[in-house]
């Protein structure tokens, strides 16, 4: 069965408005975005915990809240599962009775065998009769989840699922509940404002901002194709950078940057033509920067393409990688404060290139490994 | 001791049991709704709960009368309806104490309630139950220790309540004399002794209650 979700919502709160509109559906719709920028609020208005001004839930057919025909189911009624960013488990009943909450409505023996099905598919056997305080994080997270997942909703909802958790938990848990949530195939909405987190847990990336989705896409096109400047910002995409734009056709684009032409592939999907002299922004995946060994020779301008040359001003060892800041070698300011380019390197090849000791290199970026961004 | 302060003594028990009761019957859902609910006459109601626990206890009395007399405003209908009055029974005492404990069960409870994590009611709601159930099986098993303290209160000041009684119920040996009025006529009438038994047997069960509370209350932490 194919599920979908449409979203559209307008709240007004003090000093906070909320205007949004994306859609969701087979598999998890990751919210992404700094903290109050709606998303949690979002969570709440399809929960039915918060009601909108204005605007439309539709989930699988079924209308949860429209302004226009006053539809608006309470909560009760939804068949949402809700984990909460502190899981809000009640402390005054045992491991069991919290999965069991949602199952009242069930005969008893048919609840009773629903419960102890969840218990064993979280992996909570054994600690049934134990209180929520006597159990680890990890494992309160999956009562949590177990407990929404019971009742079998139509839509999972949860808030920075992982923010409760200490960091080393954190990324056994994010592929834990990757696992639980692919096995369960519920329809899902995850808030975070982590990207890695959003990355690895949604199959699909809403990015918010100040009330407002700046882009919604399928989470590798967000990653290589963000819609503007500020989605790559919010995304922590390096290396964003202008450029002049020389000659752009429909595949390719030419552009000069601190004093050097370059050229660019144009995007496939929404190639576009901006006019010569306009302004361009772009920007260059800091591990896409290829460093060009010394022993082989002198580069071959036609096999390394976008040929630079600049020093090493500065570098961070982040243990299994190097950053390494370039400073280019051109006259004129460098354009991100005292460098132009952040490049990432593995630890072997900084061993054997001997960068701790060499700073001055040759840069060389492959013309499909430069992104054009659309202009704002 | 004498007949007459074994009757008192009968009389504040059943008087302070009715009060603590009423007082939970009107007491709980009220804190409910003052701690969980935004209406309009909120503050006026906030304030009519707890003024008796601000004016003096006669004064509290004297409203009482001014509700509850045989011409008051509520006594007058039912004196010419059923030829009945409150005033000068164990019924007025009893509603005077219950009138005068309240906002120490009100005040305890709802601070109690709204500390309750309001995540868990909204998970409660996304889980089926209704607002009503919810506060049976979250809210209030959550605030239990705290209802349980302001109750263990509550009865505690019916049990001494003296000032408002003495307005609306009187002073009547065996009728309406509870243990603090008996203490009053004693001393009154020169019966050291009797006083000086009652005075001590108030102290401990006093005591006793202060101490149940300060264990609820360690808990409720």
């Amino acid at each position: 069965m194919s599920h979908r979700l449409d979203v559209r919502l307008v709240k007004q709160l003090p000093g906070f408005t909320l205007d949004v509109e994306w859609t969701g559906g087979e598999g998890v719709a990751a919210l992404f975005g700094p903290s109050g920028a709606g998303k949690t609020l979002t969570l709440q208005c399809l929960a039915g915990l918060l009601r909108p001004d204005a605007g439309r839930i539709v989930t699988d057919g079924r209308v949860l809240f429209d302004s226009d025909t006053a539809t608006d189911l309470p909560p009760q009624k939804r068949r949402v599962g809700y984990v909460f960013q502190g899981y809000a488990l009640f402390p005054h009943l045992s491991v069991a009775d919290n999965v069991a909450f949602g199952l009242r409505d069930r005969p008893r023996a048919e609840a009773r065998r629903r419960t102890a099905e969840v218990i064993a598919r979280m992996g909570l056997e054994g600690l049934e009769d134990r209180s929520p305080r006597e159990i680890s994080g990890g494992q309160r997270q999956r009562v949590a989840l177990g407990r929404a997942l019971a009742p079998d909703p139509a839509l999972l909802l949860l808030d920075e699922p992982l923010s409760a958790l200490d960091a080393p938990l954190r990324s056994s848990l994010r592929d834990e509940l990757k696992q639980i949530l692919s096995d369960w195939g519920t329809t899902a909405v995850l808030v975070t404002h982590d990207f890695t987190e959003a990355y690895r847990l949604g199959d699909r990336i809403v990015v918010y901002e100040d009330g407002h989705v700046i882009q919604a896409a399928p989470r590798a096109e967000l990653l290589w194709q963000p819609a503007s400047e500020r989605v790559a910002g919010i995304v922590g995409i390096r290396n964003v950078l202008h450029g002049t734009v020389l000659k752009a056709t429909a595949d390719r684009i030419q552009f000069r940057w601190r004093e050097q032409v370059l050229e660019a592939v144009n995007s496939p999907t929404r190639s576009y033509l901006p006019a010569p002299e306009s302004s361009l922004a772009f920007f260059i995946r800091p591990e896409y920067v290829r460093l060009i060994r010394k022993d082989r020779g002198t580069p071959d301008p036609g096999h390394h393409m976008n040929l630079m040359s600049g020093r090493v001003v500065g570098e961070a060892d982040f243990g299994t990688t190097w950053t390494l800041y370039f400073k280019l070698d051109t006259p004129g300011r460098p354009a991100q404060g005292d460098y132009d380019l952040e490049v990432e390197v593995p630890r072997l090849v900084y061993e054997i290139l001997e960068i701790s000791r060499d700073r001055q290199w040759q840069l060389s970026i492959h013309r499909g490994s430069i992104h054009v961004l659309p202009s704002a | 001791m004498s007949p007459q302060s074994l009757s008192a003594l009968w009389l504040s028990v059943k008087v302070s049991l009715v009060a603590t009761a009423l007082v939970a019957l009107i007491g709980i859902p009220l804190a409910y709704v003052l701690a969980r609910r935004r209406f309009w006459g909120r503050a006026a109601v906030d304030t009519l709960v707890t003024l008796p626990l601000i004016l003096p206890p006669t004064v509290t009395g004297y409203y009482l009368i001014v509700v509850l007399g045989r011409r008051g405003v509520l006594g007058a209908p039912l004196y010419e309806a059923t030829g009945f009055t409150i005033a000068f029974t164990w019924y007025a005492a009893a509603i005077a104490a219950t009138v005068m404990a309240l906002p120490l069960l009100v005040r305890t409870a709802s601070a109690a309630i709204a500390s309750v994590d309001r995540e868990l009611e909204k998970a409660a709601y996304t889980l089926g139950r209704s607002e009503w159930r919810t506060a049976l099986e979250v809210t209030l098993p959550l605030a239990r220790n705290g209802i349980l303290a302001g109750l263990v209160l509550a009865f505690a000041r019916a049990l001494g309540e003296f000032g408002a009684t003495l307005m609306l119920a009187g002073n009547i040996p065996g009728k309406t004399q509870t243990v603090p009025l008996s203490i009053y006529t004693a001393v009154q009438t020169g019966e050291t002794h009797e006083a000086l038994l009652l005075v001590g047997l108030l102290t401990v069960l006093s005591c006793a209650v202060l101490v149940a509370a300060g264990r609820l209350g360690a808990r409720a932490q």
